[in-house]
């Protein structure tokens, strides 16, 4: 009898449980699916050389990017280098493909896979140690991830020396980026946060958007030098040496700009750098159609 | 009739086990172990300041970092890259005339809800009511009404900064299902078992939520300083999103604005903005609207 009874007992348990089990509740997880094919939305904003405006460039940061040669990219060891995974997510057409790796096991996510057309990487979800620094810098670095609410935020060191744009604003290997990813329903914006010791006095940072494209399909992106060679001759590096870019103002009297604000600097990023702009002299300007050969 | 008593003891077990999943779930839905206010409970039950999820009041100052040609400056007519503008919104670009605009009291076209986060300059973020967020822009000296739980009245009169419905979102992957897109992985109650599976889980001091808005009624104005236009029936969605930076520990305010504009645009123009936190008035500096300045 005494069974009996505590059967009864467990039987209203279990209504008492069918009752949490009727009653809304909601997700154990604030998790979002990032997964899928995402299309870009990030217009490339065409930078000239001689263009680091709102770039916290440090007096190191500028002297490299003032060395820049466009032609370095013509180079037969350069034609085929990865972007950095930042411009590489940035630059048009960035078409972006997420997927999650799970573990077979326990179906644990270890890793999301980032693909783009310019990119290649992945963000290790599995608590995995970031590497001594020693280990290898790679294009792609090395990303540790974790959820903040419904915020995949990654961080990514071991970067290969590279630039963040693509008229030659340095990035070095100290670098490290903090990159935030949120689902808005279609869209998917990414905000990464650039720390730079070597180059950057401030955090630098900047916002990309994609928009939820089930259809799209990213195309190859075989690359090899051509057989023919380049037009850069054989042992040549194109840079300027300090002081002697002579291309350095054309932006700058294209755009009607003070060429001081042109070359960046935490100072320029803040509103109040308007009052000091209205002194600065401006070179005569060359052309106000600059924007037509961007198409 | 007695019930053995390993069968007991097994199904006494079964329903230990089964009332701790579920107890489990619905804590968690109930933003146990979060350390932010926003998680512990159903916004929808809240008054939208009690239940806003991320304090986005205080002083916040633009950081322009990204399209500083065309925010810091005014860019040239005629240009209007990175807009996805249409033949027509072309045609009313090439026809920018900034001293007509001044003569006509029109300066306050490019200070319209859908343009006046892209413009340099501070906002001040402050709740008017427990259900109205406020945001004064320094910068044409604007405000913002974010209302919650209400809809755009019929028949307004349009105004530069249109009506504004707000809430909060992201707070369960329900709410991303409303954009439709990929597959969202919904482990709620009947999916308990998941709660050892895989999935992140809200860590950090950062909690799930962002605040969405959705402009409509809003006079017709410029995305940009340079006549690049919106029509009457453009509506604009925000999402609004507050974090730390962990490296430099300064505190970031993110817009991603999506414009729709069937009248001018081609596609919706997306674009971003943030602000750095500082502190209470400082540089509070307010402007009138002005046709001829970047500010």
């Amino acid at each position: 009898m005494r069974f009996r009874k505590s059967g009864l007992k467990t039987k209203g348990l279990y209504f008492l449980l069918l009752l949490f089990l009727v009653f809304p509740a909601r997700s154990l997880w604030a998790q979002v699916d990032l997964t899928g094919e995402w299309s870009p939305r990030i217009y490339n904003d065409g930078r000239d050389v001689g263009d680091y405006t709102g770039i916290p460039l440090s007096e190191a940061g500028r002297l490299r990017a003032e060395s820049f040669h466009p032609e370095q990219f013509d180079l037969p060891e350069n034609i085929c280098r990865p972007h950095s995974f930042d411009i590489g997510l940035r630059v048009a057409p960035a078409q972006l493909y997420i997927s999650p790796e799970l573990d077979s096991a326990t179906q644990q996510i270890v890793d999301y896979h980032f693909h783009a057309y310019w990119s290649d990487f992945r963000v290790w979800m599995d608590g995995r140690p970031h590497p001594p620094e020693y280990a290898a810098h790679k294009f792609s670095g090395f990303s540790t991830g974790k959820w903040e609410g419904n915020t995949l935020v990654f961080t990514t060191d071991h970067l290969k020396e590279g630039f963040i744009t693509r008229v030659g604003a340095p990035l070095s290997p100290k670098a490290t980026v903090t990159t935030r990813v949120t689902r808005f329903g279609n869209y998917l914006t990414m905000v990464f946060i650039i720390n730079d010791p070597a180059y950057l006095t401030e955090p630098y940072i900047r916002e990309s958007s994609w928009v939820y494209d089930p259809q799209q399909v990213i195309p190859a992106f075989p690359c090899e030098p051509s057989p023919e060679g380049t037009i850069i001759p054989a042992g040549s590096v194109p840079s300027f040496l300090p002081g002697k870019n002579d291309i350095l103002s054309d932006f700058a009297k294209e755009y009607g700009i003070p060429p001081e604000a042109a070359l960046g600097g935490a100072e320029t990023t803040h509103p109040d750098y308007l009052k000091k702009m209205k002194t600065m002299k401006t070179l005569p300007r060359t052309t106000t159609k600059h924007f037509e050969r961007q198409g | 009739m007695k019930m053995p008593y390993r069968i007991a003891l097994v199904r006494i077990f079964m329903f230990a086990a089964g009332l701790a999943l579920v107890l489990a779930a619905h804590l968690g839905a109930q933003g146990f172990g979060n350390q932010g206010r926003g998680a512990v409970q159903n916004p929808a039950t809240r008054a939208p300041r009690a239940a806003a999820p991320k304090d986005l009041t205080g002083y916040w100052e633009s950081i322009v970092t990204e399209y500083w040609r065309y925010r810091m400056v005014i860019p040239d007519k005629g240009d209007y890259v990175i807009v996805p503008l249409n033949a027509e919104g072309r045609k009313v670009a090439d026809a920018w005339d900034p001293a007509k605009d001044k003569a006509e009291g029109n300066e306050c076209k490019a200070y319209g809800a859908a343009a006046i986060m892209q413009v340099p300059g501070r906002l001040h973020i402050y709740w008017q009511d427990d259900t109205t967020l406020r945001i004064d822009t320094d910068s044409g000296t604007q405000t913002r009404l974010l209302h919650f739980g209400g809809s755009a009245p019929a028949n307004r009169t349009p105004e530069w900064q249109g009506y504004s419905a707000a809430s909060w979102e992201g707070f369960r992957p329900d709410s991303q299902r409303a954009g439709g897109g990929g597959p969202i992985r919904d482990v709620s109650v009947g999916g308990a078992t998941g709660a050892v599976g895989r999935g992140p889980r809200e860590v950090g001091g950062e909690t799930s939520g962002y605040l969405k808005v959705v402009t409509t009624q809003m006079r017709p104005g410029y995305l940009r300083k340079n006549g690049v236009p919106y029509g009457a029936n453009a509506t604009m969605e925000e999402n609004f999103d507050r974090f730390t930076d962990p490296y430099s520990s300064e505190t970031w305010l993110v817009v991603t604005t999506v414009v729709t504009d069937p009248q001018y645009l081609m596609e919706p123009s997306i674009t971003h903005a943030h602000f750095k936190k500082i502190p209470e008035g400082s540089g509070w500096d307010p402007t009138p609207c002005r046709a001829d300045e970047a500010r």
